[in-house]
């Protein structure tokens, strides 16, 4: 899968996971933090997001301080996916 | 005799309950269920209305008109049978879907009947009793008992009281194959006639502020009773008792709503208590306009308190006439399933 596509259906399974009223994967850049501003997430969406790597991408993240390097934005999110999955 | 004091009321229903309050004209069933009009969320954080379920969403909505202003309760009372069901089948079915493995801790947080009380608490800072009544068919009921002992105790303090409940999909299923729904396809005018087995699926929440200051108050809970039989002479038995004690010498039901719900199977109970009521007692039906839920009597409750406020009381909820400038005592009776009853008292306040 190329790298455009992969972001694109990140995109669609965060705004399905984490129920994103309104927001379409057209509204999330690719370099925007997913926490704090941007999208504005919080802790339990971080779970969710790994929970989302783990059943999509056949990928674990056991270390909290490496989710913290994973889950920045979808440029480090699909960088990841790419080189670790699975599935 | 004062229970409590009902001094605000606000309803999300199928029917035009909310804002501008209109119920002349009867919306009618989708897919075979009554859903509420869900008004657009407002006033809640993003981040936390994408987590609420449907039945967390729409109490949630009902009950932040009652708490503006400042308001702030010293206990929120719920009753519900099913809220959070949703979300608890759907962490159960991924339970098994992944093999026990990780799971999402969002639906797992909304999962329980107690969401919708935890989120108010947590949306208005309040760190009051807080409490939520799960028992099926009288949830709503063991809500307002406990509310009338709180303010019996604190007869200054206010109490938010409600009830909510959504058709979770499995409970759908389960209760129509149960035969607890009509299959065939029907206009809710013709509900009470088709005199087949079934009602049809509701869903809805109703909030009220209640406290024991009868000053501006909208109506006064008397009384309310409950009762598991299936036994039609121990339901007759227990409103007359009810009524014995309840009702001051000389004083007659000015109107009954009943819980009639067009399943032939339950409407010998309604047609008893109706024929206990003298031939003054005019007769209520709201479940055209909900559906059958566990905790439907929270909208009974609004309904009487809409019409003890002289609000226009249109045809289709009138089973028998009364005169709604003379009304100011009803009784609200309801059976679920045939096996859990309720009496429920309701008047003016301050006229007896």
């Amino acid at each position: 899968m190329e790298t455009a596509e992969l972001k694109q259906q990140l995109k669609k399974q965060i705004i399905e996971f984490l129920n994103l009223i309104s927001v379409k994967p057209e509204d999330i850049k690719d370099d925007e933090p997913l926490f704090g501003e941007g999208l504005g997430l919080d802790s339990i969406d971080s779970i969710e997001l790994i929970v989302l790597l783990g059943r999509e991408y056949g990928i674990t993240i056991q270390d909290p301080k490496e989710g913290r390097k994973i889950l920045v934005d979808i440029n480090t999110m699909v960088s990841y996916i790419e080189q670790h999955r699975t599935k | 005799m004062p229970m409590f004091y009902i001094h605000q009321t606000s309803c999300i229903s199928p029917q035009q309950t909310f804002d501008s309050v209109d119920i002349s004209v009867l919306h009618q069933p989708v897919e075979h269920k009554l859903k509420v009009i869900e008004p657009v969320a407002t006033g809640i954080p993003m981040g936390t209305l994408r987590r609420m379920s449907k039945a967390v969403r729409m109490g949630v909505m009902a009950a932040l008109p009652l708490l503006q202003d400042g308001t702030e309760p010293a206990g929120i009372i719920i009753g519900t049978a099913n809220a959070g069901m949703e979300d608890c089948f759907y962490f159960l079915k991924q339970m098994v879907d992944y093999n026990e493995g990780l799971l999402t801790p969002g639906n797992f947080v909304q999962s329980t009947p107690n969401a919708l009380a935890s989120q108010l608490s947590m949306l208005k800072q309040n760190h009051g009793y807080n409490i939520t009544h799960v028992h099926l068919g009288l949830a709503f009921e063991n809500a307002m008992t406990d509310a009338g002992m709180m303010i019996k105790e604190n007869p200054r303090n206010n109490y938010l009281l409600g009830a909510v409940d959504d058709i979770p999909s499995y409970n759908y299923i389960l209760n129509s194959l149960a035969g607890w729904f009509k299959k065939e396809p029907f206009a809710l005018e013709d509900l009470y006639t088709l005199q087949t087995p079934g009602s049809i699926a509701g869903e809805g929440t109703a909030m009220f502020l209640v406290n024991g200051n009868p000053e501006d108050a909208i109506a006064q809970l008397r009384a309310v009773e409950t009762i598991h039989t299936e036994e039609e002479e121990a339901v007759k038995q227990r409103l007359k008792y009810f009524l014995e004690k309840n009702l001051i010498n000389g004083e007659e039901i000015d109107v009954l709503i009943t819980g009639e719900n067009g399943d032939s199977r339950l409407l010998h109970y309604y047609l008893a208590c109706e024929e206990m009521m003298p031939h003054t007692t005019g007769i209520a039906r709201f479940k055209h306009m909900c559906g059958e839920y566990p905790t439907a009597t929270a909208m009974a409750l609004w309904l009487g308190c809409y019409i003890l406020q002289k609000n226009p009381v249109p045809s289709h909820i009138i089973k028998k006439s009364f005169s709604k400038k003379n009304c100011k005592t009803i009784l609200i009776y309801n059976n679920y399933k045939g096996g859990q009853h309720s009496f429920i008292l309701l008047s003016v306040p301050g006229c007896f």
